[in-house]
Parts: C-alpha cells; structure tokens; sequence
C-alpha cells in the first residue's frame, strides 16, 4: 500500500540552521494496517509524515502509494489519496465558514471543483446524518461558523472531514496532543471506529505513550531521521507503557554516550 | 439633485471596484496593488474600442476581459513565482502604466462623440419617459443621461453582486474562501492554492477592469491617471461597509461593499461641495484608511491597559 524508501530530507541547507531530518527513512505499510510512530522532539516523525503528504518534496528516496509513485506530487495532488488531521485543531478548518462548508469541501477532496452549488440540500441530508454519528448535537448547527466551536468539536470534524471520501491513507499527526483530557479521550475513540468501520491504512504520529500502546496493530519509533525499533504483530500488542519508558531512554544514554564521545574526540584532536 | 445621483452613480460604479478589491484584501488578506493599473487598463481599452466604433458591451467585457489577464499575471508572479504579493502588484501596476499608454497612444481619449454604453442606455430609456432633455423629480430638473446612467449603474450592480455570491457559494468558490482563511487546510482537501490565487486576483481585477471600463463611459473620458489611488479608495469602502453591517456572512459582506462605496462617494461629494480642496482628496482618504485600520486595534489595547491598571 505504501512504500517509503530511504527518504533523505535537510533544511535550510548550507546555514547555521542545518537540520538534517531525514537520514534514509524506509518502511513499507500494508493495506488496512495502523502503525503508530513514536520518537522524542526533534527525532524527525513529524517530518516523516509531513514527506508521505507532501508538505515538502524530499530531496532523495522514493514514496510509493497504491501502486502511484507520488514522491514528486505537489501535497493537493496526494490529497486525493491521503486524509490528513492536523496537531492544532485551527490547521483543518476554515474558521469563518460554515460546518457545512468545511464538509462540502471535504466532501470533494481530491475532486475537480466546478460550479456545482457547495452546499446542494441532498448533500446537507447526508452531512446531518454524518455529523450526528459525532453524538455532539453539531447536526443542526450547519450553518455556525466553524471557529465558533472548542478544539475538539473541531478536531472531530476535521476527522470526519478527512475521511469523508475512504481515503486510501489517513495521516494522523499528534491530533490529540492539544485538546484537554476528555476530549481527547472522545476524539480517540472517534479516531478508532472510524479507522474500524471503513478499515483504514493508518500512519499516526503521538507522543502520549498510552494511545501508542492501546491502538494499532504496529508500533515505530523514529530516532535521528530513520527507524530504530519496529514492532509488529503479537510484539506490537505485549508491548506497555514501560517498555515504550525504556525505549525512550536508551535513546537518552545513546545521545549522551555520542555526546560524551564527541568530547573525547575533542579533547583528543582538537 | 444631480451632484446627489452623480454621487450615487459614481459609488456604484466604484462599488465594482471595492468588491475586486474585496476578493483581494478580504479573501486573500493581501492588498493588491494591480487595482491602480487595472481601473485605467479597464478604461483605455474600453475607450479605444469605442472609439473604433465596437459595440460597447463588448468593449465593456473587452476591458473588464483585460483586467483579469492583468490579475492573472500578479496571481502568476505570486503565487507560482514565488514574489511577495505587494511587490508583484506594484510590478503589474507599473508595467500596466505603459501599456495602457501604448494601448491609448495618448494620455487621454475623450468618449464624448461616440456611442457608450451611457448613450445606449439614454435612448433606451426614452420610450419609457419620452424624449425630453430633462425631467422631473420630486421638484427637481434631472437630466434624462443621468438618470440612464444611474439606472444602469444599478442594474451592472446587480448583476454583479449577484454572481459574485452565487459563485463564492459554488464548489470552486467555497475552496477559494478556504484558500485565503486556511491555505494548509484547503491543500490537504485537495484544492490548489496557487491555482486559487491566480483566479482569485484574475476576478478581483476584471471586476475592477470593468469599474474602470464603466467609470470613462460615464464621466467621458479614459485617461491613463484614472487608477491612481484606487486601492486605497477600494479599501476606504470596504471599511466602511464592515463598520455598517459587522458580520461575515458572505451576502451582507457584499451588499456591505456595496454600500460602503456609494456611501463614501455621497461622503466626498458633500465633503467637495462644502469647500473641501480636491488637491486634498487623496490625502484625506489615505489618511481615512490608516485610521480605520488601526483604531480597532489601539481601542482594544487602550482597554486592556486600562483592564490591567483596575486589577493591580
């Protein structure tokens, strides 16, 4: 399904502010599984999804997905393909339009856009169906500026937006990280039905080591730009919260053992 | 009565103008100063044509047809060139400044002898009113041009407000909305931003091409100056329209517009007829916009301050 071959990506090339983010990422993903991606600030997991949708074009490594090589596609192009939910509820809607009119755009994604009416009655019929499956009494307030709604209310939409046509991919990028506890809590078992109801391939992004455990049925761990750990299978669902613990801190004494030897090497050539 | 419907007239056919320039600043939150150069490109074209005898609706849509290749080129330079999009409608609008020169041959082509869109729209009326010079309203002497001017100016109007709603409504026109509030939202749905801009300010300045084109049949005139300050003339309406209606949905927003820009003509007028130096007029409306513009702002930090003294 999709296929991310030694991705290498590094910004601001040539400055101070060099970032090589992407250090030969590749991992293959099968149809309908949900892999989890964990890894500490700055490990490159945001980066790695931002590549398989486009944000940015990686400056070497292939990206396969449903058989189209989409490694040179601009991001409104993959979209026809990939449904994305973003870590800050205000990046997936248009605050000052309608609930209706972020669902009608959605409901065209990757589409060509001509000059059918956005909102037709028979098309509002379906959103009120779909918006009431929310259980948040949004249903007949289509027409309410979306900005008028808290983070999770919107959160949820967007979630109900991206997979408003079965996308081929679903990207979900720390999407609960900003919201308070229960909503989170809400738009996690959202998160889970739908992928169940319409039996997604899922890439997510988390940094709360409880939802790592509990959802997917693979778990990465990105550190400096590529795959260090890859669990998958009956390993994936053994793995606790402890062990994700104890994965995070070998990391830690990795970098300060490269840390420690890069003084030694200092004190020893310089 | 006449400085009054030559008031009205004038801030429709403005009005034209402040809903091009609405798609710009409001949509796109970028003030695209293409505007100046495309109200003379809209009139020089249409002059020219006139005079060459061309029916005026199709010297009408000839002119308003340049504007949007004009917003074409800007939304190219911008949005798939990459240049900063104030900088790259001052390149068009100097650009355009030769052009309309080259498409005029002269600095002035005067519209009084031939037959414009006004003319028509006179002969048209006078089996409805007959065919006296003038007539009487509520008291006053009108003459029969000005009213087919302002009749004329409303129905265009109209038209136009019309179809402009109907089209931001249309799948298209709402991921347009969409592009200018949340660009990273409209790409992950698909839409492609750069495409939506560069269509965006080809509509925003055929709109204002065609205030242009409409503004020299009316005052009888094209004259490569005529653009000059236009933006800031758009903008002025605009603001004005936002303080009468304080909402944003989408049909009051353009019936604001609308508005906003007779409103502010009627302002001028009265503001001229009771001595205001025309030398001053620029001025006076750039000096209107900042504040407008930074009022809100200053009104709502004054207050916190203030917020701030009480709890201490």
């Amino acid at each position: 399904m999709l296929e991310v071959d030694s991705l290498e990506k590094t910004f601001n090339s040539g400055t101070a502010n060099e970032v090589h983010a992407l250090q030969g990422a590749s991992f293959e993903l099968a149809e309908g599984s949900f892999m989890v991606v964990i890894g500490g600030n700055g490990s490159g997991k945001s980066t790695l999804l931002n590549a398989v949708a486009g944000s940015f074009i990686v400056d070497s490594g292939r990206i396969t997905l449903d058989g189209h090589d989409i490694t040179r596609w601009p991001e409104h192009r993959r979209a026809r393909l990939i449904g994305r939910v973003f870590q800050d509820p205000y990046s997936g809607t248009a605050p000052d339009m309608t609930i209706g009119e972020n669902l009608a755009l959605a409901a065209r994604r990757g589409l060509r856009r001509g000059l059918g009416w956005a909102l037709a009655s028979r098309v509002r019929e379906d959103m009120r169906e779909r918006v009431r499956s929310l259980n948040m009494g949004l249903e007949n307030r289509l027409d309410t500026p979306i900005g008028s709604l808290s983070g999770g209310q919107r959160q949820a939409l967007t979630l109900l937006m991206a997979t408003w046509l079965r996308p081929r991919l679903l990207l979900l990028d720390e999407h609960t990280a900003a919201l308070d506890p229960r909503s989170a809590q809400q738009v996690v078992e959202l998160t889970a039905r739908i992928i169940e109801e319409q039996r997604l391939t899922v890439l997510m992004v988390t940094h709360s080591m409880q939802q790592a455990v509990n959802l997917g049925d693979r778990l990465v761990m990105v550190h400096r730009g590529r795959i260090l750990h890859d669990f998958t299978g009956a390993r994936k669902h053994r793995l606790k919260t402890s062990d994700l613990l104890g994965l995070f801190d070998e990391v830690r004494r990795m970098e300060q053992l490269d840390e420690a030897t890069a003084m030694m090497l200092k004190g020893l050539y310089v | 009565m006449t400085l009054l419907i030559g008031a009205l007239t004038v801030g429709l056919i403005l009005s034209l103008l402040a809903l091009g320039v609405y798609i710009s600043f409001r949509i796109f939150k970028t003030a695209d100063m293409t505007a100046d150069g495309s109200t003379a490109l809209g009139g020089a074209t249409a002059a020219v044509l006139l005079v060459k005898g061309v029916h005026p609706l199709l010297a009408t849509a000839a002119g308003a047809a340049m504007g949007m290749v004009a917003g074409t080129v800007t939304g190219v330079l911008h949005a798939r060139l990459r240049i900063h999009g104030l900088l790259a409608g001052i390149l068009v609008m100097t650009a355009l400044y030769s052009i309309n020169l080259h498409i005029m041959g002269r600095s002035n082509v005067p519209l009084m002898e031939v037959d414009t869109l006004v003319t028509g729209a006179t002969e048209a009326l006078k089996p409805l009113v007959g065919k006296a010079d003038t007539h009487n309203i509520a008291g006053w002497q009108v003459a029969s041009r000005d009213i087919a001017a302002f009749l004329l100016s409303v129905l265009a109007v109209i038209i136009v407000s019309v179809a402009l709603y109907l089209f931001m409504r249309t799948d298209l026109g709402t991921a347009m909305r969409a592009t200018g509030q949340n660009d990273q939202m409209a790409r992950a749905q698909g839409a492609d931003t750069g495409g939506m801009i560069i269509l965006g300010l080809a509509l925003s300045n055929g709109l204002i091409a065609a205030a242009g084109a409409l503004l020299a049949q009316y005052q009888g005139f094209a004259d490569v100056q005529m653009g000059f300050g236009m933006i800031v003339w758009g903008l002025a309406s605009i603001i004005i329209g936002e303080s009468l209606v304080r909402t944003r949905a989408l049909g009051i927003v353009i019936t604001g517009a609308v508005m906003g820009s007779v409103l502010f003509r009627l302002m001028v007028a009265i503001a001229l007829r009771f001595g205001l130096n025309p030398n001053d007029l620029k001025l006076i409306t750039a000096v209107f916009v900042l504040v407008a513009l930074v009022v809100p702002d200053l009104l709502s930090r004054i207050r916190r301050r203030r917020g701030v003294q009480q709890h201490a």
